[in-house]
């Protein structure tokens, strides 16, 4: 039996174990994050430098919320998110560089398009196959298409090669042209809204009751008649195009992409930002990300600690793994309130 | 601070702590984020920030860390004689750590969080073009990039104070056909931006003076093994071989080449960015008559250049990062010295058109292998050029300086 389903049925366990209904948490830090989200740039308004990490922050959420929907809702250990993310950015890029356009009206949705694209087309290849897959095939096929791409890209003199794509054209509205600074943050703390709040009603559908039936026993739902792959490949898709659109928002910000956005090592700090705040749960990833992030905005002026960074925030994942596998989110929100009600189940009661 | 207290000049311990470190240790980051130095005295109008980006860790720090010095030297000099019209310049260091992702980063702390009036730095092309957006589009800021380079860098208020491919080809090119009597070139490259076009353009020379190019080719940066480019040499009767290879590849294949004999039957190994540290890349014996073409030797006899080589090793004894013109630092210097000279003639105005302006027509009398001048409306200087010809004697190498051409022009934008 491959793993989510072991751990799902142990969360099981323990959700039985506690029938009370509890104090939800779970709300709380949603409003409580969000506010200080929608607060910061007023907060910081005269560090210019903070304010651009913030937004780096929330575009990194976006793309660790997209990890979440694979792992922490389908269960596909998705080493590849970066190649949707790399993919979109460098489209967007392109499309400035060659086409002399930028407007987030249409780059946006293209980049959406390019994500879904991409990840429609791995799906097709990983998970509609003849035979099921399992996960370590998942992790290991997505894991080769980041790595195919970024070493494809770094030999490409169209795309820039190994030097990558940089001025890149300033995100545009009508005439309005975003730098970093808080109109930016305020675009990208939209999107984050918009794919939160829409991976939120999504997950706790019928269409997320059957997710979670499939955490449980992928077979039994099989056997009831469900297109289990199918699901699953409708949830990578739907997080590739996340990807993609973070992918695009990170390039319009950082006026830079590199090989280096397509690859696997990208694609685990998504994994890292995910497990840290606690897989499963949406908000979760956003306080990972956030955290590493300011950690590693901290720390990266120590040179005692640079050179070992990488090896800290790889330890911080063993641990994690190992002592707290819910993540930061699970030390204060319950195994039940993880998971969730669904539907009728909950206007019953 | 008291008036007897306003002793020109950093603060001399705070300085030697400073260096110190730096010698000990390479380099040391400050707690507060980044690097900072700053100036003894205080001025009314506040100092002058001027940022350095360079790659003080990654594949090519031993050029960013020889930068860092030579601005680092360049300012105290500056701040030791007073200032600009009595403004100290505050330095500021963002490492770009040879990763154009993660300088990306960096170079907009030096705007956004310390708001610096100039930025000074990036050594490959490619670093260029990743922080010329932050720094001059989006940043709004000043730029001044101190390296040979491939040229065809027009932007506007980015300024460029190492040479170009006309200041490095126009004359080490006919010198090597003329006089040494060389016909048929070989191009071994690496595979990025600088190469592709610095051979086109040596191409084009080459070409006109009636020489052939017998192949250009283009090798991955860690290539190892060259022996059929060491065969191709051979069958094709190449007589220079045009190198712009870089480390890491750069060893093995020079080493190769000096085993096939090469050079004992005759050839001329040349290489456009040879300066007295990458001497040190190799054995004495494979170097032995490698023929170079840059802005400034150390062997070259100016007095002027001379007292600066002694102030450096005076602030920095027994540095492995050298004052020379290979590392962008003999550019760091002039970038350094045109922006005073810029400032001054504002009259102490430090707005970003204001300083370009000035900037476009600079000129400085005295630098490390003679003056330099902005050549108005090109953003490129024009400088004397040397050819110099290595020479090997007990394991010891030196450059031999054998021809210099008085304020080359670079023929950009």
């Amino acid at each position: 039996m491959d793993v989510p389903t072991t751990r799902a049925a142990a969360q099981a366990r323990k959700v039985r174990g506690s029938n009370k209904l509890r104090f939800r948490v779970l709300p709380i830090v949603e409003v409580v994050t969000f506010l200080l989200l929608l607060a910061a740039p007023f907060i910081l308004a005269e560090r210019t430098a903070l304010v651009t990490l913030m937004t780096n922050i929330v575009i990194l959420s976006v793309f660790a919320i997209s990890f979440d929907l694979c792992w922490g809702f389908s269960g596909i250990m998705s080493f590849g998110q970066a190649l949707f993310f790399g993919a979109a950015g460098y489209v967007v890029a392109l499309v400035g560089r060659d086409l002399d356009f930028s407007q987030l009206l249409g780059t946006l949705p293209l980049a959406l398009l390019v994500g879904g694209l991409l990840s429609a087309a791995l799906a097709a290849f990983l998970l509609l196959g003849r035979k099921t897959p399992t996960s370590i095939f998942l992790a290991f096929g997505t894991l080769t298409g980041a790595y195919a791409a970024e070493r494809l890209v770094s030999g490409w003199q169209y795309v820039g090669a190994g030097n990558g794509l940089s001025s890149i054209k300033l995100m545009a509205f009508g005439s309005f042209e975003f730098v970093e600074g808080p109109a930016f943050y305020f675009v990208a703390l939209a999107a984050l809204v918009v794919v939160y709040a829409g991976s939120r009603v999504l997950v706790r559908s019928q269409f997320g009751l059957v997710l979670a039936g499939m955490r449980q026993n992928e077979e039994r739902l099989a056997f009831f008649g469900y297109r289990v792959q199918m699901f699953k490949a409708v949830m990578f898709i739907l997080a590739g195009m996340i990807a993609g659109l973070s992918g695009a928002l990170y390039s319009y910000h950082q006026g830079f992409t590199g090989p280096g956005n397509l690859g696997p090592g990208l694609s685990t700090t998504a994994v890292i930002y995910c497990l840290f705040g606690g897989s499963g749960t949406l908000i979760g990833p956003v306080l990972g990300t956030g955290a590493i992030e300011l950690l590693s905005y901290v720390l990266a002026d120590t040179d005692a600690i640079r050179q070992f960074w990488p090896v800290i925030l790889g330890l911080v994942l063993l641990v994690v793994v190992m002592f707290q596998p819910t993540g930061l989110l699970g030390l204060i929100v319950s195994a039940r309130e993880r998971i969730g009600s669904f539907g009728l189940r909950r206007q019953a009661r | 601070m008291s008036e007897t207290d306003r002793t020109r000049g950093i603060s001399r311990r705070h300085f030697l702590n400073g260096a110190g470190a730096l010698t000990a240790a390479g380099w040391i980051a400050g707690f507060t984020g980044g690097w900072v130095l700053r100036p003894r005295w205080a001025h009314a109008a506040g100092p002058i920030k001027m940022g350095i980006a360079t790659d003080i860790t990654g594949a090519i720090a031993p050029s960013g860390n020889a930068n860092w010095q030579v601005a680092q030297f360049a300012v105290e000099q500056i701040n030791t004689a007073g200032g600009i019209l009595g403004q100290p310049i505050e330095l500021h260091l963002e490492d770009t750590a040879s990763d154009p992702k993660i300088a990306v980063g960096n170079v907009r702390k030096l705007i956004q969080e310390r708001k610096v009036d100039v930025v000074l730095g990036g050594i490959t092309s490619a670093m260029r073009q990743a922080i010329k957006d932050p720094i001059v589009n989006r940043g709004r800021t000043l730029y001044i990039y101190p390296q040979l380079y491939e040229g065809q860098e027009c932007t506007k208020f980015l300024f460029n104070t190492g040479p170009s491919p006309a200041q490095q080809c126009d004359r080490l090119i006919p010198y090597i056909m003329k006089t040494l009597g060389k016909k048929r070139f070989a191009m071994p490259s690496a595979n990025y931006v600088w190469p592709q076009l610095l051979n086109k353009y040596a191409r084009k020379v080459i070409e006109a003076n009636g020489g052939e190019v017998v192949f250009e080719e283009y090798y991955p940066l860690d290539q190892a093994e060259y022996s059929a480019t060491i065969s191709k040499i051979k069958d094709g009767k190449v007589d220079c071989v045009f190198n712009t290879v870089i480390p890491p590849g750069l060893q093995p294949f020079v080493k190769q080449l000096y085993e096939s004999g090469f050079q004992k039957n005759g050839g001329v190994l040349s290489c456009v960015y040879y300066d007295e540290n990458l001497l040190n890349y190799h054995p004495a014996a494979e170097m032995e008559g490698l023929i170079s073409c840059l802005d400034y030797f150390q062997a070259v006899d100016d007095p002027f250049s001379k007292t600066l080589q002694q102030g450096y090793a005076k602030k920095f004894p027994d540095t492995k990062y050298l004052f020379t013109a290979g590392s962008a630092s003999t550019g760091m210097y002039r970038g350094v010295k045109f922006y005073e000279e810029a400032v001054k003639a504002t009259g102490g105005k430090l707005g970003r058109e204001e300083v370009a302006a000035a900037l476009d027509h600079a000129v400085l009398k005295e630098g490390p292998g003679g003056g330099a001048a902005m050549v108005p409306g090109h953003y490129h200087a024009k400088m004397n050029m040397y050819i110099a010809v290595c020479k090997s004697e007990g394991g010891k190498t030196r450059y031999d300086v054998i021809d210099k051409a008085d304020m080359v022009d670079p023929r950009e934008c």
